[in-house]
């Protein structure tokens, strides 16, 4: 029962914070609400692995809550930056308004993620993946312009469309299945499936196109770089780091928890979903280089770096899934740190294009700072957390029996990683060396601004440091996936 | 003991370096008092590192891999090297930046590169080397733009992207490596690399090929010298010191931790370091005679130094087994650099803090009355040129005399020689316009008339440290020079170690033969200073002579080939980013236009565009007419489909 405290507790509380009248009363019961969810997420991952029956269909249909290692993962990594984000977004919603429906749907955002992350089927999974697409699509248009209404319809046609093509692909494969729970290593029987292998393969890879659309990969990238301009900073954080991650999880899901690891390594969808996890590298990195407006260059770098995520993935080694867990862990608290910077730097000065940040340094050196050491890391210098993953990544993908793909993975991999540095550093070089010229009026942000960005960056650095936990951790958890 | 010796030689400067802040908050005294203490208690530190050949420290789990670091033979002469520099300089930047703004990040940033320079030298495994040689590029960066003019920003600017572009290369290669090898450990390559089969070889071949460039990067190598001849004369005079002295040492130990462990007698690697070691000493050098801006020429210089000990680096594999000349000469020529460009660039920092002009022509004279500062100057000119009695004759001589014995050895076998003859020419022509560019230097400053209108300046136109600084550097080289025999070969023979050098024999330093390969070279030298400085580089301008830029400005590899080449290839690929991300878009936009074909609200007749009619109200929501409504309403029906199945 202990495992829908997790989601019931935001999804009704976000009830509440709606009704209240006081935008302080709101504040303090979303925060009591997102940290008691987080001490009952941390409650889950303690607890041994059990399974909840919520609600049975038909016999072999029914909606179900496990807390597998996976799920303990993503609930500890959505957690770990719900909280900082909100923090952050006090002062920010404050100041751009609608407080009341931003923070209702926050709050409630958290309860759906805690059911996505412990579905316990695709039923239920799907569910959740729907409910997670509807209920962001607010913070999409929270502004109300016409520019952030169209940003937000494109989010929801893109998302559904994407979770319809998968749900139409579990239509076909559920008759192929052992049994209808996910299972580490897979679910599919291998007698029944080895009589239509390749229309399944077929099914396979539209299924992860149609959840590759939430992780932003290529042909179905293009709502990000939409959606998180006209989202406040706070919303694009989540959107960026956790939401896009319900993606891979649905990935995650699918490949190795239902089709399984022996069924699709070596065969064509896993070639074909290589190339396009490398092309999105590539042409996210690209077009970010290429980006005027900051936001939206971050978003278009998320595609890029969310793809490195389904690169290891779909490698189908131990090593690769440990090396893009690694770097979805990573790549949410550096992006993280990013859009929070970037908020900041809006709130502080209204500056939305990337040549107006001149002297920023000067202006802001703690955001600005924070800001650097988030994008070595996103570059993957040493010793911050990114180096650490990317380092992990590349190797994993030479030591992958597909060698083509390796060497390819790597080049792709280093060019981006250029790029990255090509699009972050200017901002940073240029915001504290701005010339002997300029001059520039300190004026940092508060605490409750600078607070969590100190937090993500000081979390970028310490994990690229001592990653030694975190690494077995994942290495323990992909050895679960193979057997 | 010894564990902890390096842990506070890497770890104590990068620890401690955030404390500038603080310290400057309480007084300007207390943050120089800190900023010359901490280098000499690293000096310590490095001194005591000596009497410990084999410590080693292991770091397990940090930065995924583990860090694992030893000392002993080079790698403690790099280190000693690197400390001694930072004292001296530290000694040095307090007068240097006495009237200059914000220097409290320069100071951060020094100490914190101090860190993970030693981290480098005293890296035991290419990972961990790697690690500190990006935090390395990284923290320097701030010294190259420090002075925050135009040119240092635009300089800076190239500085990092070599830097990035090197470490990323790098990157590429350790990765090679780690997957042929499944270990970065230095003292393992060698074994491994002879073990491996010949069907792997091209890997290893592409593995090394970009560890080169990484490391060349740093090292000034042609063709990725162009940082260098930028970064140099906008940096602060101390910080341009350790850059040309010491951060390029990094790249140049890379180079031959590479070309040693890896690529042992490998005929094609040797040759290639070999080609690009030829030609960055003698462009170096070439581009240091026609400059006449004193650190330009200085970093010219430095560039084609490097060069020499590339090329050292490349003879020691060509002699493979009996490679101690070469060998001595490379670790003897790094350790002169070093010192002879702390040295010439302290001065140069001096001089500067008094005129505030780097241009020779507004510094003509300026040095006439300054014999302390004038002999010093000469002591670094002379030793950087090989005039015998200097510690750099010695270590030219070396690598000459490894050339030499190349030739011997080829016609021994009966093979043509010709090549390496022309090697030698080359090596004696550098060698000779390294004294044409010193000689002009030196003239220029301290010898010709004063300029009119030049300022003498004051009295005290040093502070005590820093002569301080600059004896002990002339000194060093002076003593060096003198006593070869004492001196430099028990050094080189203990860091030849790392090289694998074998025991070698002693040199005769001041014989004929020896000598007449120096007398060649200054001979070369004195004809190019008299015939083509004095005859094509100088006018005469009323009464007095002027140095002329005769270098063509556009003739410039930055300018001319990599800003072009990198700014297509941005294009191309933005262009093909872009065909490939539209392609989603392309269906939502050919849906659009499939399946509405109503006519737009608006109408505006041909010839007449201030008129137009609504031919309906304008719809206040868009959600109807966009293509993503009908892929949510796709997805809806789905759903139904899913409830009516399930139900």
């Amino acid at each position: 029962m202990l495992l829908l405290l997790p989601v019931l507790l935001p999804v009704i509380g976000g009830v509440f914070v709606f009704r209240q009248k006081s935008e302080q009363a709101r504040e303090h019961l979303a925060l009591a609400l997102i940290l008691g969810t987080a001490v009952l997420a941390l409650v889950v991952c303690l607890l041994p692995e059990q399974r909840l029956d919520l609600l049975t269909i038909q016999s072999g249909l029914r909606l179900a809550l496990r807390n597998d290692s996976l799920a303990k993962l993503f609930l500890v990594l959505v957690c770990c930056i719900w909280v900082p984000v909100l923090i952050f977004s006090f002062p920010y919603i404050r100041h751009a308004g609608g407080e009341r429906s931003f923070m209702t749907v926050y709050t409630m955002t958290l309860g759906v993620l805690a059911g996505l992350a412990m579905a316990a089927n695709f039923v239920t999974m799907y569910m959740f993946f729907e409910m997670m697409s509807l209920i962001t699509v607010p913070m999409v248009l929270h502004n109300g312009t016409s520019a952030a209404r169209r940003a937000g319809f494109k989010y929801l046609g893109y998302s559904v469309f994407g979770a319809g093509m998968a749900l139409a692909g579990y239509f076909f494969i559920a008759y192929y299945m052992a049994a209808p729970d996910f299972a580490a290593g897979g679910a599919i029987d291998p007698v029944r499936a080895a009589q239509h292998r390749p229309l399944l393969l077929v099914i396979y890879c539209l299924m992860i196109v149609g959840f590759g659309a939430k992780a932003g990969m290529v042909p179905m990238q293009a709502w990000l770089p939409a959606a998180h301009p006209v989202a406040p900073a706070p919303a694009s954080a989540v959107l960026s780091g956790v939401i896009t991650k319900g993606g891979v999880l649905a990935v995650i899901r699918v490949t190795y928890y239902m089709f399984g690891v022996d069924f699709l390594q070596g065969s064509w969808p896993q070639y074909v979903l290589l190339t396009l996890a490398l092309a999105t590298v590539f042409v996210g990195s690209m077009l970010a280089y290429r980006e005027k407006l900051l936001k939206r260059r971050l978003a278009y770098s998320t595609v890029s770096q969310v793809s490195y995520v389904l690169f290891g993935l779909l490698l189908l080694t131990p090593e690769g899934v440990q090396a893009s867990l690694l770097q979805m862990v990573f790549h949410a608290l550096a992006k993280d740190a990013l859009f929070l910077g970037a908020g900041a730097i809006i709130f502080s000065t209204n500056y939305l294009r990337v040549d107006q940040l001149r002297g920023i340094g000067k202006r802001m050196p703690v955001t600005m700072m924070c800001f650097t050491l988030a994008a070595l890391s996103l570059i993957g210098i040493p010793p911050m957390a990114g180096a650490v993953s990317k380092w992990y990544l590349v190797s994993a993908g030479l030591s992958a029996p597909l060698w083509g793909f390796g060497i390819a993975g790597l080049v792709v991999l280093i060019v981006s990683a250029l790029l990255t540095a090509g699009y972050l550093l200017p901002i940073v070089t240029n915001g504290f060396f701005p010339g002997k010229q300029f001059i520039a009026e300190r004026k940092e942000m508060g605490p409750q601004m600078t607070g969590p960005l100190i937090a993500f960056a000081a979390a970028c650095l310490l994990l690229g440091l001592f990653p030694g936990g975190l690494i077995r951790w994942l290495s323990q958890l992909a050895g679960q996936l193979f057997g | 003991m010894e564990g902890i010796l390096i842990a506070c030689l890497v770890l104590l400067p990068m620890l401690a370096s955030p404390a500038v802040y603080p310290l400057r908050r309480h007084s300007r005294a207390w943050r120089n008092h800190f900023v010359r203490t901490l280098p000499l208690i690293e000096l310590a530190c490095a001194a005591a590192l000596i009497l410990f050949p084999d410590a080693q420290l292991t770091l397990p789990g940090v930065c995924g891999l583990g860090l694992h670091f030893a000392a002993g033979s080079l790698r403690t002469l790099l280190v000693v090297t690197a400390c001694f520099l930072w004292a001296m300089t530290g000694l040095n930047s307090p007068a240097y930046f006495a009237h200059a703004e914000g220097c409290n990040r320069y100071y951060c940033f020094w100490l914190l590169t101090q860190g993970a320079l030693m981290g480098v030298f005293l890296a035991a495994d290419l990972f961990t080397l790697f690690v500190f040689f990006e935090m390395m590029s990284f923290t320097s960066y701030v010294w190259v733009v420090q002075n925050e003019t135009e040119e240092a920003l635009r300089a800076g600017g190239t500085y990092l992207a070599v830097a990035v572009i090197g470490g990323m290369t790098l990157l590429v290669g350790l990765l090679l490596l780690q997957d042929l090898f499944g270990t970065l450990e230095i003292s393992q390559l060698r074994a491994l690399a002879e073990a491996l089969p010949a069907e792997r070889r091209t890997q290893l071949y592409v593995a090394g090929g970009c560890c080169l460039v990484g490391f060349g990067a740093k090292a000034g190598m042609f063709p990725l010298h162009i940082w260098l001849p930028k970064a140099h004369p906008v940096a602060p005079a101390p910080a341009s010191a350790l850059l040309s002295g010491i951060l390029t040492k990094s790249g140049v130990f890379g180079v031959l931790i590479i070309s040693r462990y890896l690529f042992w007698a490998d005929l094609p690697w040797n040759t290639v370091v070999l080609a690009l070691g030829v030609v960055t000493m003698v462009l170096g050098a070439v581009l240091a005679v026609f400059s006449i801006d004193l650190k330009r020429t200085l970093a010219c210089s430095s560039m084609s130094q490097i060069g020499f000990i590339l090329v050292g680096a490349a003879m020691q594999g060509y002699l493979s087994g009996e490679n101690a000349l070469a060998a001595w000469g490379t670790v003897l020529h790094m350790l002169n650099h070093s010192l002879i460009k702390l040295v010439l660039f302290v001065s140069a920092g001096v001089i500067y803090v008094s005129t505030h002009s780097l241009n020779l022509n507004d510094l003509r004279g300026w040095g006439r009355n300054k014999p302390w500062l004038k002999g010093v100057f000469f002591i670094g000119a002379a030793s950087i040129a090989g005039v015998p009695g200097f510690s750099g004759y010695v270590s030219k001589t070396l690598l000459h005399e490894s050339i030499v014995e190349y030739i011997h050895l080829l016609e021994h076998e009966g093979l043509s020689a010709t090549a390496f003859q022309a090697v030698e020419w080359l090596f004696l022509i550098s060698g000779g316009l390294t004294a044409a560019y010193m000689t002009k230097l030196f003239v220029a400053i301290f010898v010709s008339p004063r300029a009119s209108g030049l300022h003498l300046g004051l009295r005290e136109y040093m502070s005590r440290e820093t002569s301080v600084a600059l004896g002990l550097g002339a000194a060093a080289l002076l003593g060096m020079g003198l006593t070869p025999g004492f001196t430099m070969e028990p050094l080189a023979e203990r860091a030849g170690t790392f090289l694998m050098a074998d025991h070698g024999h002693a040199v005769h330093y001041f014989t004929w033969v020896n000598l007449k390969g120096a007398c060649i070279s200054l001979a070369i030298g004195a004809a190019v200073y008299l015939l083509v400085i004095r005859r094509l580089l100088m006018r005469r301008a009323g009464s007095e002579m002027e140095y002329l830029d005769r270098w063509p400005a556009w003739l410039d590899l930055e300018n001319l080939v990599y800003r072009p080449v990198l700014r297509g290839l941005a294009f191309v690929g933005a262009f093909c980013a872009r065909v490939v991300s539209s392609a989603g878009d392309l269906m939502v936009l050919i849906g659009e236009k499939i399946l509405f074909t109503r006519a737009p609200g608006i109408f505006v007749p041909k010839h007449d565009e201030n008129f137009g009619i609504y031919a309906r109200k304008p719809r206040r929501s868009i959600v109807g007419d966009t293509f993503s409504f009908d892929l949510m309403l796709a997805g809806g029906g789905l759903i139904l489909l899913l409830l009516y199945l399930l139900l």
